[in-house]
C-alpha cells in the first residue's frame, strides 16, 4: 500500500463514529414522514426531497452523523452513499456536533471592507475561541462565512441558518450573545429601503417590528 | 467627450419592481395595486397565446438580471415545441450569492406576489405545469415568507389547477438549498433540484433541450421573471422604453460599500455611475474620495475612478469601459481601500466556492488565493504577477461552468488596473517581471 495512504496527510472522516443517536431517538414522527411524503411527491423522482429531508432531520436532531443521514436515506429510499453526498457538498449541513448557537459572520468582500473582520476578531475574543470552533460549555460556535446576501448592511451575521443580524457593532454583538444566553433569538429585521424612506416615511411592513434602514457601514479596522 | 446619462429623468421615475406601497407583500393589497391581473388577461382573455406573450417579452429587450444578460424573450423562444408526453419545467434562480448582490432578496420580501405571478406567466408562455423556485438555504426567513404567500396563492386560485377558470395548471415549488454558491449557476441549480450534488453539466445540451431531470427547462432570474407582469400590464414598447435602448427597464441597484446610504434602488438602466455614487447613494462617506469600484456582483471587472467619467449602468457602456453589468450590485471603495487584500478575500470566495469539478479550477483557485495571500503578506516577488496572470490564462475558458471564469477575472483585471499597488507590496526578483530591474 502507498505510504500516503496508509499515513494520509490530511486527516481523514472517522468513517464508522459510534453512532450518537439510536433505538427509538433516532427516528422520524409520524407527522415528519408525511411531510417528507409530501416532499417526495412535489418532484418528478423522490430524489428532489433529499434537501427537504436534510433539512428537516437536521433541525430535529441539530446534525447530520451517518446514522441520521441513513435514516433520510431510508426514508426517501436513496442509497446513503448519494445522500451522504449530498449532505457533505453543502455548507449549511453540520455533519458535526456544533454549538447551539451557530454564529456566521460574514467576511466576504463588502463586509470585509465594513468591518466584518472586526467583528469576527472582537467575537473571536469575547467568546476565548477561533472561528471554527465551539466554546466549552457548548453553546456558540463562530464561523466565517461567504456573502450572505445582505452586503448593503454590514458587517452582518445569521445566527445557526436563521434570522440575519445586521449593522454589527461590538455592542450589538454584547446585546446579541447576552439575549442568546436567556435563549432568545433575534427578531427578523426588515431592512427598509433606501427609497421607502423618501417615499413611505419609513418601512412599508406593518406586520413587522424591527425595521432598521441600511445606514453608514462602519470603517473596518482589519481586513484580515 | 461628454455623455449623457441614458436614464432620462431619472428623479421622476416611479418604481415599478417595488412601487412606494405599504405592505404590498400580502396579498389583498397585492390584488388592490392590479395584482394578478397581467396573469388574469394573459390566461382568460383572446389577446394572448403563449406566442404572442413571449414576442411581447421580445419587443421589451429585457435581458436577463442574473448576471450574464441574455435576452430573456429569447431564451423562451428556445424551449422545443410542446409534446404532451414530455414535462416542461421552469426554475426560477433565488439563489443569490454573487458577494455583492442583494436585491432578490429585498424584491421577494417586499413584492413576493410579483415573482409568482411572472413565473405563472412565463410558464404560461411556454406552457410548463411544474415551476421551481430555488432560493438559497441562508436566506429562511424569506423562504418563510414566500411560502406563506405562495400558500395564500394556491388558496386564492393563482396557482394550481385550473387557473382563474382558464384550463391552465400551473405547480409552484419551493426548493430550499443549503449553502454553496456554485448552485446559481443553472445546471448546477438543477442538479440540485434532482437531488444531487450541485456539479454543474457540461453544456450543450442546453437547458432547452436537457434541462431537469433530462427535460426542456428555462431558468431565469428572480428579478428578470418579476418583470414580466409589468410588461404584459403595460406593453413591451413601455418596458423598451426606460432607461438605456440596448439594454432598458427598471433595475434594482444594489448598492454596497463606503457610501453614506447603502442599499437597494430602483432606477432605469443607463444611470450614470457618478450619479448612483454622488446623488442616489448619498456620496463617498466620510467625504473620501472614490478609488475604484465594482458594477455587478465579485466577478464584474473592477474599475478605477478615472475610469468612469460619464459612464453609464448598461451592458454596452460598461463592455466599452472594460467591465460588465453582471448583477448591478455595486460595490464602491474609497481611497483608503487595501486593494491587494480586497483581492485576497475575493480569491478567498472563489477557491471555498469551487465545486471541484475541473482541474483548473479546483487547484487554479487555490493558487490564486495561495499567491494573492504571499503578496498581501509582503513575501510575494514581482513575477508573481506575471504568475497570477498566467494563472488566469490557464484557467479562463477551460472549465465545465464559468466560476473559473469569475474567479479569473478579478484577479486579472485588478492586477492590470492597480499593478503599481500590487508591486509596491513585492519584492524585486531576481528575473524581472517585464525586463528591467528598476530601484533594485
Ligand atoms: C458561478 C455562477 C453563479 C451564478 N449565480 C447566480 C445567482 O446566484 N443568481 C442568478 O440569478 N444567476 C446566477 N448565475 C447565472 C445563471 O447561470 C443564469 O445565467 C441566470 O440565472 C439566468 O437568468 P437570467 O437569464 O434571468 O439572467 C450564476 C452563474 C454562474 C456561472
Ligand atoms: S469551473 Fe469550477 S465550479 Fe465550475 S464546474 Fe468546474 S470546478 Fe466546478
Ligand atoms: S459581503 Fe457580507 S453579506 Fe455580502
Amino acid at each position: 500500500m502507498a505510504d500516503f495512504i496508509k499515513n494520509p496527510v490530511v486527516d481523514l472522516l472517522d468513517r464508522n463514529p459510534e453512532p450518537v443517536f439510536s433505538g427509538k431517538d433516532l427516528s422520524f414522527s409520524k407527522d415528519e414522514k408525511a411531510q417528507i411524503m409530501k416532499w417526495v411527491s412535489s418532484y418528478p423522482s423522490k430524489e428532489g426531497a433529499v434537501m427537504h429531508g436534510l433539512w428537516l432531520a437536521q433541525e430535529k436532531f441539530g446534525f447530520l452523523p451517518p446514522e441520521v443521514i441513513q435514516l433520510v436515506a431510508d426514508e426517501i429510499g436513496m442509497p446513503y452513499a448519494d445522500t451522504y453526498g449530498v449532505a457533505t457538498f453543502y455548507t449549511q449541513y453540520f455533519k458535526e456536533k456544533k454549538g447551539d448557537y451557530v454564529l456566521d459572520v460574514c467576511t466576504c468582500f463588502s463586509c470585509q471592507l465594513c468591518g466584518g473582520y472586526d467583528i469576527l476578531h472582537y467575537l473571536e475574543d469575547k467568546l476565548g475561541i477561533h472561528k471554527g470552533e465551539t466554546t466549552a460549555d457548548g453553546m456558540f460556535t463562530i464561523q466565517e462565512a461567504e456573502c450572505l446576501g445582505a452586503c448593503g448592511s454590514a458587517p452582518m451575521l445569521q445566527v445557526t441558518n436563521g434570522p440575519y443580524v445586521n449593522h454589527l457593532t461590538p455592542e450589538k454583538i454584547d446585546a446579541l450573545v447576552d439575549a442568546l444566553r436567556d435563549g432568545k433569538m433575534p427578531e427578523f429585521e426588515s431592512v427598509t429601503l433606501p427609497q421607502d424612506e423618501d417615499e413611505l416615511g419609513g418601512n412599508r411592513r406593518t406586520d413587522v417590528s424591527l425595521t432598521p434602514t441600511y445606514g453608514v457601514c462602519p470603517v473596518s479596522e482589519t481586513l484580515s | 467627450m461628454e455623455t449623457q446619462s441614458k436614464a432620462g429623468d431619472w428623479r421622476a421615475f416611479k418604481r415599478v419592481l417595488m412601487p412606494p406601497v405599504k405592505d404590498l407583500h400580502k396579498l389583498e393589497v397585492y390584488e388592490e395595486h392590479e395584482g394578478y391581473a397581467a396573469l388574469r388577461e394573459v390566461l382568460t382573455t383572446d389577446k394572448w397565446d403563449p406566442t404572442s406573450v413571449t414576442n411581447e417579452m421580445k419587443k421589451s429587450g429585457l435581458k436577463g438580471r442574473g448576471g450574464a444578460g441574455f435576452p430573456t424573450g429569447l431564451k423562451w423562444s428556445f424551449m422545443p415545441p410542446v409534446d404532451p408526453d414530455i414535462p416542461r419545467f421552469l426554475c426560477c434562480n433565488g439563489d443569490e450569492s454573487e458577494p455583492g448582490t442583494f436585491k432578490d432578496r429585498q424584491l421577494m420580501e417586499y413584492n413576493p406576489h410579483l415573482v409568482l405571478e411572472g413565473m405563472l406567466i412565463a410558464a404560461y408562455a411556454m406552457s410548463i405545469k411544474t415551476a421551481f423556485l430555488y432560493i438559497r438555504g441562508e436566506f429562511a426567513d424569506w423562504i418563510t415568507l414566500m411560502e406563506g404567500e405562495l400558500e395564500k396563492a394556491y388558496a386564492k386560485g393563482y396557482v394550481g389547477q385550473d387557473i382563474m377558470g382558464s384550463g391552465f395548471s400551473c405547480e409552484i415549488v419551493i426548493h430550499k438549498g443549503a449553502g454553496a454558491y456554485i448552485c446559481g449557476e443553472e445546471s448546477s441549480l438543477m442538479e440540485s433540484l434532482e437531488g444531487k450534488r450541485a456539479y454543474p453539466r457540461i453544456k450543450p445540451p442546453f437547458p432547452a433541450q436537457k434541462g431537469v431531470w433530462g427535460y426542456p427547462t428555462t431558468i431565469n432570474n428572480v428579478e428578470s421573471l418579476a418583470c414580466a407582469p409589468l410588461i404584459i400590464r403595460n406593453g413591451g414598447d413601455w418596458y423598451a422604453g426606460i432607461g438605456a435602448e440596448a439594454h432598458p427597464g427598471p433595475v434594482l441597484y444594489g448598492i454596497s460599500g463606503h457610501v453614506n446610504r447603502p442599499g437597494v434602488y430602483e432606477y432605469p438602466t443607463g444611470m450614470l455611475i457618478t450619479d448612483l455614487i454622488y446623488e442616489v447613494a448619498g456620496g463617498m462617506r466620510g467625504g473620501k474620495k472614490l478609488k475604484a469600484l465594482i458594477p455587478g456582483g465579485s466577478s464584474t471587472p473592477i474599475l478605477r475612478a478615472d475610469m468612469i467619467e460619464g459612464l453609464t449602468m448598461d451592458a454596452n457602456s460598461l463592455r466599452d469601459a472594460g467591465s460588465m453589468m453582471g448583477t448591478s450590485g455595486m460595490l464602491i471603495m474609497d481611497e483608503d481601500t487595501d486593494i491587494v487584500a480586497w483581492l485576497r478575500r475575493i480569491t478567498h470566495f472563489y477557491h471555498h466556492e469551487s465545486c471541484g469539478q475541473c482541474t483548473p479550477c479546483r487547484e487554479g483557485t487555490g493558487w490564486l488565493e495561495n499567491i494573492v495571500t504571499r503578496i498581501d503578506e509582503g513575501e510575494g516577488n514581482f513575477r508573481d504577477l506575471d504568475l497570477l496572470l498566467d494563472l488566469c490564462t490557464q484557467m479562463e475558458g477551460r472549465t465545465v461552468c464559468a466560476l473559473a471564469d469569475a474567479a479569473a477575472w478579478p484577479v486579472r483585471y485588478t492586477i492590470d488596473r492597480f499593478r503599481d499597488e500590487f508591486e509596491a507590496r513585492c519584492r524585486p526578483s531576481l528575473i524581472p517581471s517585464g525586463g528591467v530591474l528598476e530601484n533594485a
